[in-house]
């Protein structure tokens, strides 16, 4: 465990509620990556997925803010970090990419300039210089003719290059972390697996640990190491690939792999996994997946089941599968 | 009935002071033959120029009128050029907007760069070239003869429309884009059908913070056409005509001439605005986050 | 009889791009986003059509349901013109041919109760005020959802919620064709079968013919029985939706078909060796299949 390049302990993310009440929407999350190791966090709308993460970058806004737990980052707690010291881990040793390349982009610089700025603040190098490693980063995510394109502005890329641009600013620092948020859910899918190809280049050449969030398991599989797998804030299990492709335990990431169909194998109506994901602040008292668990027994409502770790694969389930 | 009690829940307490000032002020506009002490218009030689003092609390005029009375009564020429112009406005800019946004094509184009050429110039100076132009006193319009005051406030109103045209367009052509107009579209609803039931309502909140927030600069035109002599015309009390009449008093010392309607000017228009700042507040998407959690 | 429900003949549509001035200037150019497409669909077919954006598929959907008129070539319905059917805007053939949305939360007007949604629909298909509560009610079941959602907002309901009565709402309207437009990709991954497995029973039960507008092959591969690939305004490949899937025959479609995510099948790093992970022999067996 003290291995690990970045580990999340009990991590609490809580939103304020106009009449002054908190709700939790992250409850206690543990999970940890190690350097070079590539983690999916897998999870649906509401899982807290993304507000985990958010809050490992310090980048949560109002009226959302964590509220308890720890983030070891390389022996660090960035919880207690101040903002200084944040703004210059951000970029520089943590990367964050998003969801929408077209939002995380400024329309009316170049994107040279976008990833020169981030070079300069963090490396203190010469404009010049700073432009021959912006080059070499796009160079490096397959952008062709990158030195004529630092001139280009982020519309007269297609939605794919704008994301291979932004994985380019992220590596440009030469991060020890990356966080992939949904990176390629606004990619057409041709687009979606030139990304996922990129990403497990790049991990495998500089050494880099990537934390990959993403509500596709069939996807997240394709590249990481190991898959956290959250629901209602919590994590319910979390397990090398293998083990959760293959053997799942938990009810929910067994009826999550069922409920997507695959281009192989007979056609029938979809396994379904009734009613919704909860919502923030009706979650119930016992295990989150209860109300739409088939295997739920009445006492699994009651109380919520601890995270239990047999030979690295950790389930919070009172009756696995 | 549960939105408007939901509204006044999330005015924080900017709005309720928006809002206080605003209802204290309408109140006085309502009531002013019943709270005003004299009479508005009534001279009194021998109290002329009188210090504010228990019997005058905001003091007298040089015709001997009693202050405080006469901004009661000039809050009802303030606040209905205020509120008429914007009521005017809207009618015209919002079904100008609508039509604009979900017409498209060419009739968008000529509609919104009609509109586009008004506002291009600042509504003050319309107001004066135009109230200049055709003159002080009712307006014969055809058999009828519209009265000074509704002439002002149709011309208000109709500098106001393009405003109300922009802000109804933006938002309009957002909605009649969404999936559930052209669901409506589908099932063979009328165009009016459409408008009426589910482009108006999807756009009334953007209107209604600007409406709020143009009455107060409905009442600044107001008062400054009535202070260069070309709005209410005396003895009718104004608080612009009010003023305008208070110049010389500023170098004479009757400091209560100026500064009174000064202040009922002032605190009006920071009322409204305070009122459309937070309307805007509760209607702005990002605030919507507050109830949804809660 | 056996014709074609729905048939297109050499359908282009194309938008002017550039603004006034450009138009006025005749500098304005024009994007073709279907071109020449022609395509036949038989009652009681379920039709896949596939590719990602720009492909024209949303295009070919608004012209199939008459939000659009075709620049050239015609729509048929049933043998008749939609170009002479839609002048009659509100005519009986409306109901006909009805659209499920994509995103649920710009489907349903967000100031409309459930049921006043649903009971403005069927006031239009001419359903006396006396007897509309008991098809609303009805139409509910349908989708698998109970009466107490009548008067709910659609803010208060879940994504998947909102997604069945924008289905519920195209079905008010009693049609013969439904054309639905990616309805289940702004859904979370359990809500996707749900709608998934309702749209399947319903097009049975009902007898509907759908056209099922997705980038999601695997989707299509479960729930229809032909399928289209398009790619760029034409259409690339069309045949029995397991015969294409299982040989594809143009190399876009296997393109398609090999970015589709695939888990440990589709492994694209070494798994990591693991001492305490899972038995020698199961970890052999998934290299060899990666």
């Amino acid at each position: 465990m003290s291995a690990a390049l970045l580990s999340v302990e009990g991590l609490r993310v809580g939103f304020r509620t106009a009449d002054g009440g908190m709700v939790e929407a992250v409850r206690g999350v543990d999970f940890c990556v190690a350097p070079g190791e590539a983690v999916g966090i897998v999870g649906e709308s509401g899982s807290g997925k993304s507000l985990s993460m958010l809050a490992v970058m310090r980048l949560l806004g109002a009226p959302a803010r964590a509220i308890g737990g720890r983030v070891i980052f390389d022996g660090e707690d960035l919880l207690a970090a101040d903002e200084k010291r944040m703004r210059a881990l951000r970029g520089r040793d943590i990367a964050m990419v998003f969801q929408d390349p077209q939002s995380s982009l400024n329309p009316a610089l170049t994107v040279g300039r976008q990833i020169t700025d981030v070079v300069r603040a963090h490396r203190g190098v010469s404009a010049a210089e700073a432009r021959r490693i912006a080059a070499e980063a796009l160079e490096r995510v397959g952008i062709r003719d990158a030195g004529r394109r630092l001139a280009s502005y982020p519309h007269e890329f297609s939605g794919g290059m704008r994301q291979r641009a932004l994985i380019a600013m992220a590596i440009a620092c030469r991060p020890r972390l990356l966080i992939a948020d949904e990176p390629t859910t606004a990619l057409d899918v041709t687009v979606q697996a030139q990304i996922v190809d990129l990403i497990a280049e790049l991990r495998r050449e500089l050494n880099l640990a990537v934390v990959f969030i993403s509500h596709n398991l069939q996807l997240v599989a394709e590249i990481v190491d190991r898959v956290v797998v959250m629901y209602g804030g919590k994590v319910v299990e979390d397990g090398p690939v293998e083990a959760i492709e293959l053997a799942p335990r938990h009810p929910y990431t067994s009826l999550l792999k069922a409920c997507v169909p695959s281009l192989t194998g007979p056609v029938g109506p979809l396994t379904a996994i009734e009613g919704a994901p909860p919502r923030l602040g009706r979650l119930p008292a016992g295990c989150p997946f209860s109300p739409r668990c088939p295997d739920a027994a009445e006492s699994c409502s009651h109380q919520m089941p601890p995270l239990i770790d047999e030979a690295g694969h950790r389930t919070a389930c009172w009756r696995p599968r | 009935m549960s939105d408007l009690r939901k509204a006044l829940n999330g005015l924080d307490w900017s709005g309720w002071l928006g809002a206080g000032i605003v209802g204290l002020i309408v109140l006085a506009a309502i009531f002013a033959p019943l709270i005003a002490p004299y009479d508005p218009l009534a001279l009194n030689i021998e109290d002329r120029l009188a210090a504010p003092d228990a019997s005058h609390w905001l003091g007298t005029d040089q015709g001997g009128r009693d202050v405080l009375s006469r901004i009661l009564f000039g809050a009802r020429a303030s606040l209905s050029v205020g509120i008429g112009a914007v009521l005017i406005g809207a009618l015209i800019g919002v079904s100008a907007g609508i039509f604009a946004a979900y017409k498209g094509g060419l009739g968008e184009q000529a509609v919104m760069r009609i509109f586009d050429g008004v506002a291009s110039i600042p509504l003050l100076v319309w107001a004066i070239a135009i109230v200049g132009i055709l003159g002080v006193g009712p307006l014969p319009v055809g058999p009828l003869l519209l009265p000074n005051e509704v002439k002002i406030i149709v011309l208000v109103g109709c500098l106001f429309s393009p405003v109300f045209a922009r802000v109804t367009y933006a938002v309009a052509k957002r909605v009649a884009g969404a999936d559930y107009v052209r669901a409506r579209f589908l099932q063979g609803a009328s165009h009016w059908q459409i408008v009426v039931g589910d482009v108006l309502p999807n756009c009334l909140s953007p209107i209604i913070v600007q409406g709020t927030l143009l009455v107060a600069i409905g009442i600044v035109i107001e008062a400054s056409i009535s202070f260069v002599g070309l709005g209410v015309q005396p003895p009718q009390p104004s608080w612009g005509t009010m003023l305008s009449d208070a110049r010389s008093a500023i170098y004479s010392g009757e400091w209560w001439l100026p500064v009174f309607p000064g202040l009922a000017i002032s605190l009006t228009v920071i009322g409204f605005n305070l009122l459309g700042d937070a309307v805007r507040e509760l209607f702005d998407p990002r605030s919507e986050a507050r109830t949804l959690v809660a | 009889m056996t014709g074609p429900i729905l048939s297109l003949r050499g359908v282009s549509k194309s938008f002017p791009q550039g603004g006034l001035l450009d138009r006025l200037l005749g500098r304005d150019s024009r994007i073709v986003a279907l071109d020449a497409v022609s395509l036949d669909v038989m009652r009681g077919d379920v039709v896949g059509i596939v590719g990602e954006s720009g492909s024209g598929k949303s295009t070919l959907a608004g012209l199939a349901v008459g939000l659009a008129r075709p620049t050239s070539g015609e729509v048929l319905l049933d043998g008749q013109s939609m170009a002479e059917l839609m002048r009659d805007h509100a005519g009986p053939w409306r109901r006909r041919v009805q659209m499920v949305f994509q995103d649920s939360s710009s489907a349903l007007n967000p100031r409309k109760s459930v049921a006043r949604c649903l009971g403005e629909t069927l006031a239009l298909r001419g359903v006396p005020k006396a007897q509309r509560d008991s098809e609303i009610a009805e139409l509910l079941t349908l989708v698998g959802l109970g009466p107490e959602i009548g008067p709910r907002l659609p803010h208060e309901l879940s994504g998947g919620q909102r997604q069945r009565i924008g289905l519920a709402r195209a079905l008010a309207m009693k049609p013969e064709v439904l054309i639905a437009d990616e309805p289940v990709s702004a859904l979370d991954v359990s809500l996707q079968a749900q709608v998934i497995n309702l749209l399947s029973r319903l097009t049975r039960e009902l007898g509907l013919t759908l056209l099922f507008i997705s980038h999601d092959l695997a989707l299509v591969r479960t729930l229809c029985s032909r399928i289209v690939v398009m790619r760029k305004g034409v259409i690339v490949e069309e045949g029995s939706c397991l015969d294409v899937l299982d040989r594809p025959q143009h190399p876009y479609t296997q393109a398609l078909i090999a970015a589709v995510p695939k888990g440990l099948a589709g492994r694209r790093t070494p798994l990591p060796v693991r001492a305490e992970a899972a038995a020698p022999e199961t970890r052999e067996d998934i290299h060899g299949a990666a």
